[in-house]
Formats: structure tokens, C-alpha cells, sequence
């Protein structure tokens, strides 16, 4: 009788104990889990970049299909017309012509944005009227955002910012643009999406927005045809090959 | 007989608030596990669409560089018995060279600009921020080697085209819109005598070096600057 007792006791201890661990393994096991779904924050994030990253690869491919294109239809019409010195002429021509619009060497017309810096003028109590310049890196950096908003052609003050384009400071008031003087006000225009090019100099982090709030004069036109001059220097070729 | 009514009780107690703890946690783990698995899906369902359209870009691009070549050889072809053509199709390939849409060589100079490795050693340091090479930085020493009569530019390998922007991506910069990182190896090919002027007393150079940057500069005879890969187009710019 005793050791039945026993043994009863015995089983259930073994079961209930068996029945503790593995309701302890199971817990645990949840707690994993739960603690594993939380990086879904970053998943999800995640997710929205790979959509804008597959839809830039998606535009880039689409523009060099577009590209592709042209150059075989270039191709055919080469050998079409290889007989015939005037027409391979023309075909020349026009392959430059494209070419020298995308240098720089045509004026070109668009809808764009046109901006005008003024220097800060503030009088001062001991030497009167007085004035802070506009720098080199404020055009640099203008201009850059403009071209990361999508500009096709930019100039200053009638100077076309091409390939191989420098702004620099020679004093306090004068900015060489392509080896050219400009002083003060300068008239910077830009070809490409209005809105963009508007919000990327204007907008939060914008240097014409930076720049109005320090006082300077920012003022800035949307236009749907902006006319801007082409390059009438030189390009450098003396070293490339 | 009582004292067996108390355990059973608290035991019982016991059971419901365990089976209760854990149904709340199935069902929790239900929800996000539907979720999770779904996102995941998507996700490997965008990695999976990216990896096939980006494949799809290299082997047209690949393609793309042959269809050139072709177009350059029947170019060639159009204009050999004619001095004319000859100068136009001169003209031609030297301008494809100024917009960065062919790969070109020459002598110049190398620049390569680094993040300072001692960070956290260099205690006179006292923004770190400043010893890190920023997009500002290299805007500025490209524009330098403009001045200094550079003809064609790279950063990594990222031709420097005219409408290039340089961008501040995190960690990183973006050129042309694609990352690069630090160290920036930027070639510049022109006369090497000029180019070196960047390293003038009162440079930018000098000035990052003062900033705690490594700055090198080397000359080269023999420097290769890579097309740029995208495709140059106006979309609101019209020839006047």
C-alpha cells in the first residue's frame, strides 16, 4: 500500500514537472519570437527604399533602352546613306548639332527658374552704410542644388556653367565664373522642373532660403521661357585622348 | 478534505492564468507572424524584381557599348574618302570626349582624400565632424582642379559630367546619384604642372589637412578616366 502511494506521487511529480518545462520552453520560445517581430519598424522601412530603388533602376533602364535605340536607328541610317556624301553630311551635322546642345555651344530656351542675389547691406553705428558679399561657395553650392534637382543648363550673370565650369573668388566682390569677372547682383538661371529646381534652392536646407534669412537678397522668378546663353569660350581638349 | 478544496483552487487559478498568458501571446504572435511573413515577401519580392532589372541594365548596357562601337565604325566608314565628313566626324568624336560619354586618358593628377583614421585617438580633435571628408569638400576641390585647368574629372570612377551633382547621402556621398564612399579617389587629367597648383600654400587642400584629413597627391603620366554610364538628355531645354 505504501509504495503504491509511492509511486503515484512519483508519476505525478514526473508530470507535472515535465508538463512545467515545457510549458516554460514554450514560453520562451514565444518571447523569441516577439522579440525578433519587433525589427519589423526597419523591415517596413526597408521595403519603402527597395520600391525607390527599383524604380530608379527601372528609369535608368528605360533610358538606355531609349538610348539603344537611336543608336541603332543612327546605325542604319548610316549605312543607308553611305553612298551618298550629302546625305552622310547631314547626318554628321545633325549628330553634332545634338552634341553641341548638350556641351553647352547653343543657347537654349525652357521653362526653369530665375534667381537673383543681392549682398547684404545693413548700416553699422561706427562706419555707416556697409555690405557683406556674396561668396563663391553660395554660387557653388547653388548651383550643385540646382543640378541635383534636375537642371539641364544653368548660367550666371550670362556665364554658361558647362563641363569643366569654375567659380572663384578673386576679392571680396569680384567671382570669376569660366575665367570671367562677375560682380554683384548675380542672376543665376536654371532650365529643368520649376517646382523642383524652386523647392531644392528654396526649400528646407536650400542655400536662397538660407541666404534670405541671413538678410541677403534672394529673389526668385519661375518662367517658362528661360533663355540661356551658350558657351562661348574654349573646352580644353589639349590633354584628353 | 479542506486543505485538498485550497490547492485544488489555487492550482486551478494557476492553470487559467497560464493558458490565458499564453493565448494572448499565440494570438499576438499570430498577428505579427502573418505580417511579418507577408512583408518579408514583398521585400524579397522587390529584392528579387530589383536584382532581374538591374541584370536586365547590364546586359543592354554591354549590348549599348557594342551598338557604339558599331555606330562609330560606320561613322568612320560614312566619312574616310571625304576630308569634310572627316573634320565633321573629328568633331563629333572630340565632343563625345568633353561631355564624358568616352573613356579618355592623358597625364594629370591623382587626389585622394581620406577620413581621418585616428579618430579617436587625436584627443585635439574637437568636433569630429571635421575630420570626416564631406560632399562640401569635394565640391570644392573639383572646382579647384577646374581652375587648375582640368579637362576631364572622376571621383571613384564617377566621370564628373557638366550637369553632375554631388550629393550628401548619410555616411556617404552621391555622384551622378550613385554612392560613393570614403576614401574618394579623384583623377583629374590636364597639365600636371597646373593641377598640382591644388596644392598650393592657402589651398583647400591644405586647409582639409589642417582639418585632420589624409591628403594625397601624386602625378601621373598615364591616367584613365571612365565614361560617364548614364545617358545625357534635355527634357525642358529646347535649342534657340
Amino acid at each position: 500500500m505504501k509504495i503504491k502511494i509511492k509511486k503515484e506521487k512519483l508519476v505525478m511529480t514526473i508530470t507535472i514537472a515535465i508538463a512545467c518545462f515545457t510549458l516554460m520552453l514554450v514560453m520562451f520560445m514565444q518571447f523569441k519570437v516577439v522579440r525578433q517581430t519587433d525589427i519589423t519598424a526597419i523591415e517596413s522601412m526597408r521595403e519603402s527604399e527597395l520600391r525607390i530603388e527599383l524604380a530608379n533602376w527601372q528609369e535608368k533602364y528605360d533610358e538606355l533602352n531609349e538610348k539603344h535605340q537611336e543608336i541603332t536607328q543612327k546605325i542604319s541610317e548610316y549605312q543607308e546613306e553611305k553612298e551618298s556624301d550629302e546625305k552622310t553630311a547631314n547626318l554628321l551635322e545633325k549628330e553634332l548639332e545634338e552634341i553641341n546642345k548638350l556641351l553647352g555651344k547653343t543657347d537654349v530656351q525652357g521653362q526653369g527658374i530665375q534667381i537673383i542675389l543681392t549682398d547684404k547691406s545693413y548700416t553699422d553705428s561706427s562706419d555707416g552704410e556697409n555690405s557683406e558679399p556674396i561668396y563663391d561657395e553660395d554660387l557653388l553650392v547653388i548651383v550643385n542644388q540646382l543640378f541635383e534637382a534636375g537642371a539641364e543648363a544653368i548660367s550666371i550673370n550670362d556665364q554658361r556653367i558647362v563641363a569643366m565650369s569654375d567659380i572663384v573668388l578673386l576679392d571680396s566682390s569680384i567671382i570669376k565664373v569660366n575665367g570671367q569677372r562677375l560682380l554683384s547682383p548675380y542672376v543665376i538661371k536654371a532650365i529643368g522642373n520649376q517646382e523642383y529646381l524652386k523647392s531644392a534652392v528654396m526649400g528646407k536646407g536650400g542655400r536662397g532660403a538660407e541666404l534670405s534669412e541671413l538678410g541677403y537678397g534672394v529673389d526668385v522668378e519661375e518662367s517658362d521661357k528661360i533663355l540661356i546663353e551658350k558657351y562661348d569660350g574654349t573646352f580644353g581638349t589639349k590633354y584628353i585622348n | 478534505m479542506k486543505n485538498k478544496y485550497k490547492i485544488s483552487i489555487i492550482i486551478g487559478c494557476m492553470c487559467l492564468l497560464l493558458s490565458l498568458g499564453i493565448s494572448i501571446q499565440i494570438k499576438t504572435i499570430n498577428n505579427i507572424g502573418t505580417s511579418t511573413t507577408s512583408t518579408n515577401e514583398i521585400e524579397n519580392k522587390l529584392r528579387d524584381e530589383i536584382l532581374k532589372t538591374k541584370e536586365k541594365y547590364d546586359n543592354l548596357y554591354s549590348d549599348l557599348e557594342q551598338v557604339e562601337n558599331q555606330l562609330e565604325e560606320e561613322r568612320n566608314n560614312a566619312a574616310s574618302n571625304n576630308s569634310d565628313l572627316e573634320e565633321l566626324e573629328k568633331n563629333i568624336t572630340e565632343g563625345n570626349k568633353i561631355l564624358g560619354l568616352a573613356e579618355v586618358t592623358g597625364q594629370g593628377i591623382i587626389v585622394t582624400l581620406n577620413d581621418n583614421q585616428l579618430l579617436t585617438s587625436n584627443n585635439y580633435i574637437l568636433d569630429p565632424n571635421s575630420a570626416l571628408v564631406h560632399d562640401m569638400d569635394v565640391i570644392k576641390v573639383i572646382n579647384e582642379l577646374k581652375n587648375a585647368g582640368a579637362e576631364a574629372i572622376s571621383i571613384n570612377d564617377q566621370r564628373i559630367i557638366a550637369t553632375t551633382a554631388i550629393e550628401c547621402d548619410g555616411n556617404v556621398i552621391k555622384v551622378n546619384g550613385i554612392k560613393v564612399g570614403a576614401p574618394f579617389e579623384i583623377k583629374a587629367i590636364g597639365l600636371p604642372e597646373y593641377l598640382i597648383n591644388v596644392k598650393r600654400y592657402g589651398g583647400y587642400l591644405m586647409y582639409l589637412e589642417q582639418r585632420g584629413i589624409t591628403v594625397n597627391v601624386s602625378k601621373s603620366d598615364q591616367i584613365t578616366i571612365p565614361k560617364y554610364t548614364g545617358v545625357i538628355k534635355f527634357e525642358y531645354a529646347e535649342s534657340k
